[in-house]
């Protein structure tokens, strides 16, 4: 266990939980004893973060009695916001129990794990993965004979969940991040031309296109879109990336270059950004306001009144509606937007705040391809501008909407692969 | 201002008919079965953990039919009684305190005490501050003494790993796994399912099963631990019992309290009959063979001190 310590204003932004209420840490005291030499305090906290990148604390209190005699385990979680699922917490704090029994010289953690997959079996209540019936898959018939979209998916498994992607191509990887409410679809366009240069990897978020989604509003948080794409790129073990990001491609794909920045070699963000939770453009709470008052997204529809290129076909437009066979299947598409941080206390807006100050370290070239017929994200290039160095010349493209990729998507590819080089040629 | 114990559900009645009525020990509401004419000699059926009154189903009828007032308490922090949350409340002396204040406050004389698993110390150990009125003693599976601990209680798996520190937070309280799992997974005779909810439901609600944690805690293995004061001045006190009738039943199948602590009792104890043993039963053994067990205390206590006072 690695014990850190938060800011004070990442604290100020969460609420604690208390999980675990030991009064008599000492009914055995040299278990206290032992906990008090592995987190070097008898009384107050030490932090650390899981592997779900949720932050704990363990607490002690110092009665008197010479060693730790009271403990409290605190979970923190979004200020105002329910807590992630109960199976993220069991699995954090059964690998808690695991430590306390490798730091304990009476407890074999061994024991521990064997008492725990005893409990799981007889109680069938200690889950520490997705339990029955909480995660839907699209069924994969619906997605075949999809016009201009031949690509078989691949799978990676992802904290219990399947993750889908398009792989097309060799050589140093393009990754395409997708953002609300569409999945590698959109990028159809753009797989052709790039693949010929390099290795295209094109995979849908998690509650999109034709990776898993979780049924609850709680199994997502802009903290766990960031988590599942960052164990994406983890698994596939991807260097050199080319990362291609629009919507919360870029929102995801930016935080996940500010943990990792040894990962990736450029950066092409296109309508996106890294919001610091100073507001947002009219458009976009408009858009927040319409979306999050709907049970049910027309998303053909939605695809449809963006695109400003009227040759998207209708069933080039019902393709995005594919992954959700109904509205259960559509949880992530529908709370997304209102994950935009847009107050500096909002969920995810300190954790960017902190990336935006690594990202402003980075020497990694930026190409911002930028729609201008967008209202949502008018302006965001130029604050993406202000963050990176390292930015080629503005690349407005007048005529294509939100959904860049359908409106100019070969012509952004062909920007791409002259820019990159371009780069290679300089070094 | 008088409080009402939590309503039964419908479901329980027809298992379980006979009303509670509750009394304030120490300042917490205490439940308890009192069935049978209220002249006749008492006999307190005590529990363990984690049940309540329900396990004596089977013998508060055969006991009343023979004459003898059946009292059937659930201690503080289980059953229907008050359930605190604070661990401090529920140790081996509070236990036995809140027992002394029922046997006060129902002006208890010539009294039995009938104990499994912890009915056993603590029902001993409050007869013991009341001796002179004490008539019999029934011991089944239970222990009364610091010297001997067996395989179960001293095993890692899953016990003491169990009920450790913080861990025992983990998997007894957030989890439930003795609470929500106990008689129904040890039951040689199958209970049914209503049964076994029967048992659960009382710990259903989240953090109402402090004592179903501070329970294990309490049984000591080594001088200094929780409890281990409590069992040694039961122990020590044993030989004033040597003249009070005293009945071992016992369960050698039970792997919690096998037959040699009924052996080391009844080296304590070399006055009391048996021990009797019943197979087809485990730990619960009042839930595996209740009738035969009401049966074989009926024929004791007619024998030995009769149900009129």
């Amino acid at each position: 266990m690695k014990f850190i310590t938060p800011a004070e204003e990442e604290l100020s932004y969460l609420r604690a939980d208390p999980l675990l209420w030991e009064q008599e840490l000492d009914v055995r005291p040299e278990v206290a004893e032992d906990i008090e030499k592995a987190t070097g305090i008898r009384a107050g906290r030490v932090y650390w973060r899981s592997e779900h990148d949720h932050l704990y604390a363990l607490e002690l209190a110092d009665l008197g009695r010479g060693r730790p005699s009271m403990a409290m385990v605190y979970g923190f979680w979004d200020r105002y916001e329910p807590r992630p699922p109960e199976h993220e917490i069991d699995a954090d704090l059964l690998k808690f129990m695991i430590w306390v029994g490798e730091i304990s010289k009476s407890i074999d953690s061994s024991d521990v794990e064997r008492v725990a997959e005893f409990a799981q079996m007889q109680t069938g209540r200690l889950q520490t993965t997705w339990p029955e019936g909480s995660v839907l898959r699209t069924p994969e018939e619906r997605f075949a004979n999809l016009p201009g979209f031949p690509y078989e998916a691949k799978y990676v498994e992802v904290e219990g969940l399947r993750m889908a992607y398009v792989e097309e191509g060799k050589g140093d990887p393009t990754l395409m991040l997708h953002g609300e409410p569409t999945w590698g679809y959109l990028y159809r366009h753009m797989i052709p031309p790039l693949s010929k240069v390099g290795r295209v990897i094109v995979p849908d978020q998690i509650g999109c296109g034709r990776s898993d989604k979780p049924v609850a509003d709680n199994a997502y948080s802009y903290k766990a879109f960031v988590r599942w794409m960052r164990k994406f790129v983890q698994t596939l073990d991807l260097q050199g990336i080319t990362l291609i990001g629009q919507d919360w491609g870029g929102l995801v794909g930016l935080r996940i270059v500010a943990q990792m920045p040894e990962r990736f070699s450029r950066l092409v963000m296109m309508n996106t950004g890294i919001p610091d939770g100073r507001g947002g453009t009219r458009a976009f709470f408009a858009w927040r306001r319409f979306s999050q008052r709907q049970t049910e997204l027309d998303v053909p529809a939605l695809i449809k009144q963006a695109v400003q290129d009227h040759t998207l076909t209708d069933a080039e437009a019902a393709a995005y509606g594919v992954p959700f066979p109904s509205k259960e299947y559509q949880t992530a598409a529908l709370l997304w937007p209102r994950q935009v941080p847009t107050r500096p206390d909002h969920p995810g807006a300190y954790d960017n705040r902190v990336a935006i100050e690594v990202l402003r370290t980075l020497d990694t070239p930026v190409l911002l391809p930028w729609a201008g017929g967008d209202a949502v994200t008018h302006g965001g290039d130029a604050g993406l501008r202000r963050i990176f160095k390292n930015c080629a010349p503005p690349l407005p493209i007048e005529s294509a909407g939100h959904f860049i990729q359908e409106d100019a998507g070969e012509e952004v590819a062909k920007h791409i692969i002259d820019w990159i080089e371009s780069i290679q040629k300089i070094s | 201002m008088t409080r009402e114990l939590p309503t039964k559900p419908d479901w329980l009645k027809p298992l379980f008919p006979w009303e509670q009525h509750s009394i304030t020990v120490n300042g917490r509401l205490m439940a308890y079965v009192d069935e049978g004419d209220t002249k006749a000699r008492p006999v307190l059926l005590l529990h363990g953990n984690p049940t309540w009154g329900f396990l004596y189903r089977d013998f508060i009828g055969p006991l009343t039919e023979a004459g003898y007032r059946a009292i059937v308490p659930d201690w503080i922090g289980a059953g229907y009684s008050d359930n605190p949350r604070v661990d401090a409340v529920l140790t081996s002396a509070h236990h036995i305190a809140d027992l002394v204040s029922l046997m006060d406050q129902l002006k208890l004389r010539g009294f039995v005490i009938v104990g499994q698993d912890w009915g056993g110390p603590q029902g001993v150990g409050a007869a013991l501050q009341r001796v002179e009125r004490l008539d019999a003693i029934v011991l089944m599976n239970t222990w009364l003494f610091t010297g001997y601990v067996g395989r179960f209680h001293s095993s890692p798996r899953p016990w003491t790993t169990w009920h450790a520190p913080l861990i025992g937070q983990f998997f007894m309280k957030r989890h439930k796994v003795l609470s929500l799992e106990g008689p129904s997974t040890v039951s040689q005779r199958g209970m049914t399912e209503t049964e076994a909810q029967g048992y659960h439901h009382i710990y259903e609600e989240t953090d109402s099963d402090h004592v179903v944690l501070t329970w294990p805690r309490t049984i000591p293995m080594r001088e200094g631990d929780r409890g281990w004061n409590d069992i040694l001045n039961i122990e020590r006190r044993l030989p004033e019992l040597a003249d009070v009738p005293t009945l071992l039943l016992w369960a050698p199948e039970d792997n919690v309290f096998p037959i040699e602590y009924a052996n080391r009792l009844k080296e304590l104890m070399p006055h009391a009959e048996g021990p009797i043993t019943f197979d087809k039963a485990a730990h619960f053994l009042q839930d595996d063979r209740g009738p035969d067990l009401a049966r074989a205390i009926v024929e004791f206590l007619n024998r030995t001190v009769g149900g009129s006072l």
